[in-house]
């Protein structure tokens, strides 16, 4: 009997057994889609704070300081940063938070908090072209380097323009396309609260797909806060380390100097921390989170196996008895075990293949109502799931053929 | 001769003190063209005669020649093509494949002899031609009566033309008037050459065969010829 005559001979029986080719094909499809969509969609997630934390930075020191004499103290703290070289630490920077209308012609940042009704496209993703209102900074000269923005043109803030209270302004990526599109803001004048502030640089893109982006920002000179929120004092800092360990270096000496400067509690309070810390807690949640649906997949995946066993072991009599008649009227040995293959093999390819495509929709379906993101499956845990399901199916389904053949007809054709 | 088997035992768990002996130091010789009814009641070793004369079952002890060959010296691949080739089978079960219409029931044999899909389907067709189940080609074995499944077998074990028909109380689960047929037809190939061997408990349906051998405890007691009662 040749392989054609085999194949066809395996899609008879397939065609012929509906029922049992269904059921077994189920466990394949079912375990496959499960194992794809679960660990996809969580992948996809991780990987996109992952990509928000690079970002952002790392080994930055987010520090907290108030005197309550109300005197500005980022003066004491640039000066003992400074002092502590830079192998320790590399920029510093108040984070402080403006809050201000921006205007520019026609473009005005009131009028952009509307757009957050259309934040997410139709398909469920979330949608990077919507004019979403900038996020204000005062910032010092090193604000690009403590929160990781590379320069595109221009200019960066200098020192000067602290000093001198001088009223302009750089721009993020998605700030500078929101407000003049493709023209070139570079010497334009902004309108922030009516005050004139010229657009002296803008940064390169760094965060393009997140909605709430890093590059919808605008910072200004930090001493620009006398004129645009009198009254409102910084208190947030951040301290950008050298390197991992000099992270933790700074944060120890960091706190040293804080509780020095506020007579430990008694003129005011202050406190230095890692971003590093809370970076690793996210990471290990997310891992932590990895490892719990990956378990629940693998669980799904592992019943889908037991099912493809059963269906295959519970079929063992009938098909023992239908190899005893096969060998009866002239099968060899060889003929059975291939007819036998193949039958399993195209079983489990054909539920395979309709699980991956099961398990592909769902996963740009779960991705786009769960996290509203575009995720596409993960290739070593498809082809993984996919193999697995294949082969055990392949294994039990020639299982029965391997065992009977071996049999005297008399013996197979007895089996009940 | 056709088939000749000498001092043949078939013993379950020998040695053991629960052996069982279904065949008991048989010698028989078959020439061709005979029809032969073996009887025997239940538990006899009927049944494991027609295994082991069938190549379904390789005897204990003893020499099985089979025109000519010792059996016992054939590769697995020579004992398929032997009951592919030249025994054709009918059981008391019928024995289709539930999955198979009925035509493709009836093609297997010829699918193992390599034929080719024309010549195939042709033989399949004059088999089921020659049983009368021409208009039920596309149905399966469960859509049909017990009569008719067992015609299938018939044309099954007929379409390869084998020399040798061996039916194993091929009308044990029929009515009485259906048998008559089956035993019939079996007295027509016969006349038509074919060498038939028919395995029953029933005297009544030995006397179809010219010649009779009685088992029982898995010795032969008796072989005799015997006036036929034609059908």
């Amino acid at each position: 009997m040749n392989i054609r005559q085999a194949l066809k001979m395996a899609l008879r029986s397939i065609l012929g057994n509906k029922g049992r080719s269904v059921l077994t094909m189920l466990g394949i499809i079912i375990g496959i889609a499960s194992v794809m969509t679960i660990v996809s969609v969580v992948n996809g997630q991780n990987q996109q704070s992952l990509k928000q934390f690079e970002a952002m930075g790392t080994n930055r020191v987010s520090v907290s300081l108030s005197l309550y004499d109300g005197r500005d103290c980022f003066q004491d703290l640039y000066n003992y940063c400074n002092s502590l070289g830079k192998d320790l630490v590399v920029g510093v920077t108040p984070s402080g938070y403006a809050n201000a209308t921006i205007v520019y012609g026609t473009k005005n940042s009131n009028a952009m908090q509307k757009n957050q009704e259309n934040m997410f496209s139709e398909n469920g993703t979330v949608r990077t072209d919507v004019e979403l209102p900038p996020d204000l900074y005062y910032g010092s000269d090193q604000y690009a380097v403590c929160n990781n923005y590379q320069l595109e043109k221009g200019r960066d803030l200098s020192f000067l323009d602290i000093r001198q209270h001088n009223q302009v302004c750089v721009l993020g990526a998605r700030a500078a396309r929101n407000f003049f599109g493709y023209a070139d803001p570079l010497g334009k004048d902004l309108s922030v609260n009516g005050y004139p502030f010229k657009v002296v640089g803008v940064y390169a893109e760094k965060d393009p797909d997140s909605a709430f982006s890093q590059d919808n920002v605008i910072i200004f000179p930090y001493t620009a806060s006398r004129l645009l929120s009198p009254g409102q004092s910084i208190s947030d800092f951040v301290v950008k380390a050298a390197s991992r360990e000099a992270t933790e270096e700074a944060v120890t000496r960091l706190n040293g100097f804080l509780s020095g400067l506020t007579g430990n509690g008694e003129r005011g309070w202050g406190n230095a921390y890692s971003d590093n810390q809370w970076q690793n807690t996210l990471n290990e949640q997310a891992a932590m989170m990895s490892m719990v649906l990956g378990g629940i997949a693998a669980i799904s995946l592992l019943v889908g196996g037991i099912g493809i066993m059963n269906i295959m072991l519970v079929t063992v009599t009938e098909r023992t008895r239908e190899i005893g008649i096969r060998r009866a009227i002239g099968a060899e040995r060889s003929s059975i075990v291939t007819q036998f293959l193949i039958e399993a093999a195209m079983l489990c390819g054909i539920g395979g293949i309709i699980g991956l495509s099961i398990g592909t929709v769902a996963t740009r379906i779960t991705g786009k109502l769960l996290v509203h993101m575009d995720i596409w499956p993960s290739i070593p845990i498809t082809l993984g799931a996919f193999l697995l399901s294949v082969v055990l199916g392949i294994l039990f389904g020639i299982y029965p053929a391997a065992k009977a053949s071996k049999l005297q007809p008399v013996e197979a054709l007895r089996a009940e | 001769m056709l088939i000749e088997i000498k001092d043949v035992y078939k013993i379950y768990g020998e040695g053991l003190e629960s052996e069982v002996r279904a065949l008991d130091g048989v010698s028989l010789s078959i020439d061709r063209g005979e029809f032969v009814a073996v009887v025997g009641q239940s538990g006899s070793g009927k049944s494991t005669m027609m295994n082991v004369l069938g190549c379904l079952d390789i005897p204990t002890h003893g020499e099985y020649y089979l025109d000519g060959t010792n059996v016992r010296e054939l590769s697995d691949r020579e004992l398929s093509r032997i009951r592919n080739r030249q025994i054709g089978f009918i059981f008391q079960q019928y024995n289709l494949i539930q999955s198979l219409t009925v035509l493709e029931n009836v093609e297997l044999p010829l699918i193992y002899q390599g034929v080719g899909a024309d010549e195939r389907r042709e033989l399949a067709m004059e088999a089921l031609e020659r049983v009368g189940l021409l208009g039920r080609i596309k149905h399966k074995p469960v859509e049909m009566s017990g009569g008719q499944q067992q015609r299938v077998a018939i044309a099954r074990a007929i379409a390869t033309h084998p020399p040798i028909i061996m039916a194993d109380e091929p009308t044990g689960a029929l009515d009485s008037h259906t048998g008559h047929d089956v035993l019939r037809f079996l007295q027509q190939l016969n006349k038509e050459g074919s060498t038939v061997i028919l395995i029953t408990h029933d005297n009544g349906i030995a006397a179809t065969a010219r010649r009779c051998v009685r088992l029982q405890d898995g010795k032969i007691v008796e072989d005799r010829e015997q006036e036929v009662d034609w059908l």
